[in-house]
């Protein structure tokens, strides 16, 4: 416990040492590995840091939620409830709900202060696949095998809106920061920006190729989507003009739906898990790869990357089972090259 | 955010109910970030409507008697509420709790007819009684007091004193504008509480209402003569000893009337550009707005028809085309402009045309290219930077105009900041339900 007493946000940060041959300052991600947890007895589906960057919630096929302390890594809680495999789970912007998709063709919200599910939203006809909460956290969007984005009312836990969205099933979708848009993407290969307040679609990028969409997420400031098909390619698409912008590649993405997010925390990145079991990291400019991360030993499905630290959160498939926490943080670097593993 | 891929040709005037949502209610007033509707009714609640899951969030319980008027802080932290119970409720939407925590109750000897927030910071505030005189209320602990703006008269004129029957900032809050019983509106400058302008507006009669464009250049009357009173807002000289005051009649630069019905006006509201001006039409038998273009020199553009429970209320909303008008039975209607599904939209690289267009081959169109070429082509597209994090578009800010130099106003109205930051997210409160 000695080690984690350093990384506590509320100590002063230590100064970078000076006379370090590796320490290199400015130049390009450095992360490390630092926290391994296990816990989850099935593939890990999706990790995400709350807003407020002090919690990691992970969900998995084994019906599991489970919420960890996104500093030391301990497990806070652990959360039973949906019958089948759970696919997505979303943060609201206070960090006090959690919203979880599952094969169980219910979309669950629980909140932080209760072990059961607050609300069980049932209309999906078939696996929900995909979750978000909007900016204001009073909507939640989510996706399914039914081919169908749903919309709804978060504090009734009704549904508002049903979108004919796509022809195959949804994979990903989510909401612009402002709340006025939402962006969703399928196995059709379409993407489509769509009007959060009317339900009327705005507008469909497709890419040549039509390859099946992995992931969608609008950039920070909803100029941009970033998706990942399933080509081995992560596109930046300015949806204004239908343009794709930067093309990152050089991962292995060719069977499963694996997110690639921004990390804008010290350098300006797209982060991607990819099925040879690495983690990516691009320059979002050069579109070089940066740095890879090894040590998983599966399919890396979940990547994270931390609101307000250098850190990434990662997760692997069966053979692997380990969520894994990430830091480019040349003081801990220096000091050890010790990982911490905690049991969930 | 949206806003660039819709339509920007039906940005004009809501056309159609898309909503009615029963709230029992006197009058609603949009907050803001157009959001909200905050609805006051007879029995002395307000109602706080989502209009993104049309349900009721909030239920401010505080008031004995009827609501008279809302008005809501720049970034809609603080609801005031007026009442005929005398009082003026303050309340703070960051708390935590349904029903939500009262900032502050400030009572009057008689029944408040309307009271607003100063616009730049909400502990300001200016309050119209019945009785027809008004006061300005300072809840910072450096100007606490309460002033009553007083028309500066001779002695042998103070017996027949005209009645306040309308109050209101304009929309830089450096002026309080008064409208009276005898057709006069008196200026009085915000931070001295003296009167800067007394302006006779000829063959108007009671003023009721004062309604000013977001800009702050333009100010609309309601008035007895059942005709709406459109004028060019004047800049005020500082006022000198020797001149206190100016005073001159003012001549409107529009009258807005309908000529057949001859009816009255409950009330009226400008659209966020102030080019269209929208008028709640008095009809005991039907729900009529009247829509006028301004741009176009006043023009009537159309009526809306909302059916047939009579208006009471009308305000439109603070960034796009659309209304909330008030029934009296207490519904609200929520008009906005319907788009048509464009389907092309879900086609990719699919744009529709309105005409048939000669398709121009270009020369080069079909010409088969090198594919490296196209690959470096490509390449160096992609050298561009991009911006991901800033640049987000603020449309919908509407630049306010001062009248004159304000500087020692605004200091003086910015001094002790209310706390009202934008960005700050109403805390949602799960509804229990049966089920679970």
């Amino acid at each position: 416990m000695e080690f984690t007493s350093g990384i506590s946000p509320t100590s002063p940060p230590s100064l970078p040492p000076l006379f370090d041959p590796d320490a290199k300052q400015n130049s390009g991600p450095n992360y490390k590995l630092r926290l391994i947890l296990s816990g989850h007895t099935r593939a890990i589906s999706s990790v995400k840091f709350s807003p407020d960057g002090s919690m990691l919630a992970s969900s998995a096929a084994d019906k599991l939620v489970k919420i960890w302390d996104a500093t030391v890594g301990d497990l806070i809680k652990t959360l039973p409830g949906h019958t089948q495999g759970v696919s997505d789970v979303a943060w609201s912007s206070d960090s006090q709900l959690l919203a979880t998709a599952s094969d169980d063709k219910t979309v669950r919200l629980w909140s932080l202060d209760s072990d059961d599910a607050v609300k069980v939203l049932n209309g999906h006809t078939n696996f929900v696949f995909c979750v978000n909460f909007n900016p204001r956290s009073n909507l939640l969007v989510s996706g399914g095998f039914d081919e169908t984005v749903r919309v709804w009312d978060v504090a009734r836990g009704k549904s508002l809106k049903v979108l004919p969205a796509h022809s195959d099933p949804v994979t990903a979708v989510s909401f612009s920061h402002d709340g006025t848009l939402i962006v969703s993407c399928a196995m059709d290969g379409l993407i489509r920006i769509w009007d959060a307040e009317s339900g009327q679609c705005l507008k469909t990028l497709v890419d040549d190729d039509n390859p099946i969409c992995s992931h969608v997420t609008f950039s920070p400031n909803s100029k941009f989507v970033l998706v990942s098909t399933q080509d081995s390619t992560i596109r930046l698409w300015d949806y204004q003009s239908s343009r794709c912008v930067k093309t990152y590649s050089g991962h292995t993405n060719r069977t499963f739906c694996i997110p690639a997010v921004f990390s804008i925390v010290g350098g300006k990145y797209v982060v991607s898990g990819s099925e040879d079991a690495k983690i990516y990291i691009w320059d979002l400019q050069s579109r070089q790869v940066l740095q890879t991360l090894d040590g998983h030993r599966d399919t890396i499905l979940a990547v994270a990357a931390h609101p307000t630290k250098k850190c990434i959160a990662s997760a692997g498939m069966e053979k692997d089972l380990t969520i894994r926490l990430w830091y480019d943080d040349e003081s801990i670097a220096a000091k050890s090259e010790d990982t911490v593993t905690t049991d969930g | 955010m949206n806003a660039s891929l819709l339509n920007p040709f039906n940005i004009t005037y809501p056309t159609a109910v898309q909503t009615s949502l029963p709230s029992q209610a006197s009058l609603a007033r949009w907050d803001p970030s157009g959001r909200y509707v905050a609805a006051g009714r007879n029995d002395g609640i307000t109602l706080i409507w989502d209009l993104e899951t049309r349900s009721s969030v909030r239920w401010l319980e505080g008031h004995v008697k009827g609501i008279t008027n809302i008005d809501w802080s720049r970034h809609s932290r603080y609801i005031l509420t007026s009442s005929k119970d005398w009082n003026v409720i303050i309340w703070d939407l960051t708390s935590e709790y349904d029903p939500p925590q009262r900032l502050a109750t400030i009572r009057f000897d008689a029944s408040v007819t309307s009271a607003w927030f100063h616009p730049k910071n909400s502990q300001i505030m200016v309050a119209l009684l019945t009785a027809g005189d008004a006061y300005v209320v300072d809840r910072r602990k450096k100007y606490r007091g309460r002033i009553e703006l007083l028309e500066p008269l001779e002695d042998e004129e103070e017996s027949n004193r005209s009645a306040m029957t309308a109050v209101r900032f304009d929309p830089s809050g450096k002026h309080i504008f008064v409208g009276t019983s005898s057709g006069t509106i008196l200026v009085f400058n915000s931070r001295t509480k003296t009167m800067v302008a007394k302006h006779r507006i000829a063959g108007s009669g009671v003023i009721k209402v004062l309604v000013f464009a977001k800009s702050g250049r333009r100010l609309v009357t309601n008035s007895s003569d059942r005709t709406l009173r459109m004028f060019v807002v004047p800049s005020y000289p500082t006022p000198t000893p020797d001149q206190p005051y100016v005073e001159y009649d003012l001549e409107p630069t529009h009258r807005f009337s309908d000529p057949i019905n001859r009816n009255a006006w409950h009330a009226m509201s400008f659209s966020p550009d102030g080019e269209w001006l929208a008028g709640g039409a008095v009809d005991a038998a039907t729900h009529k707005i009247y829509i006028w273009d301004i741009s176009n020199d006043g023009q009537f553009a159309s009526t809306l028809d909302g059916g047939r429970e009579p208006l009471i209320h009308v305000h439109w909303h603070p960034t796009k085309p659309s209304i909330v008008s008030t029934t009296n039975q207490g519904n609200l209607l929520i008009w906005h402009c319907p788009t048509p599904e464009r389907w092309g939209a879900f086609a990719g690289g699919f744009e529709e045309v309105d005409e048939n267009v000669e398709y121009q081959e270009r020369e080069d169109e079909f010409d088969i290219e090198d594919e490296s070429e196209i690959a470096l082509r490509k390449m160096k597209q992609e050298e561009e930077e991009v911006d991901i994090e800033t640049g987000v578009d603020m449309a919908g800010v509407a630049k306010v105009r001062t009248n004159g130099d304000a500087d020692v106003d605004t200091a003086w109205a910015e001094d002790e900041d209310d706390d009202d930051l934008a960005g700050w997210k109403m805390k949602l409160v799960l509804e229990d339900d049966d089920e679970m």
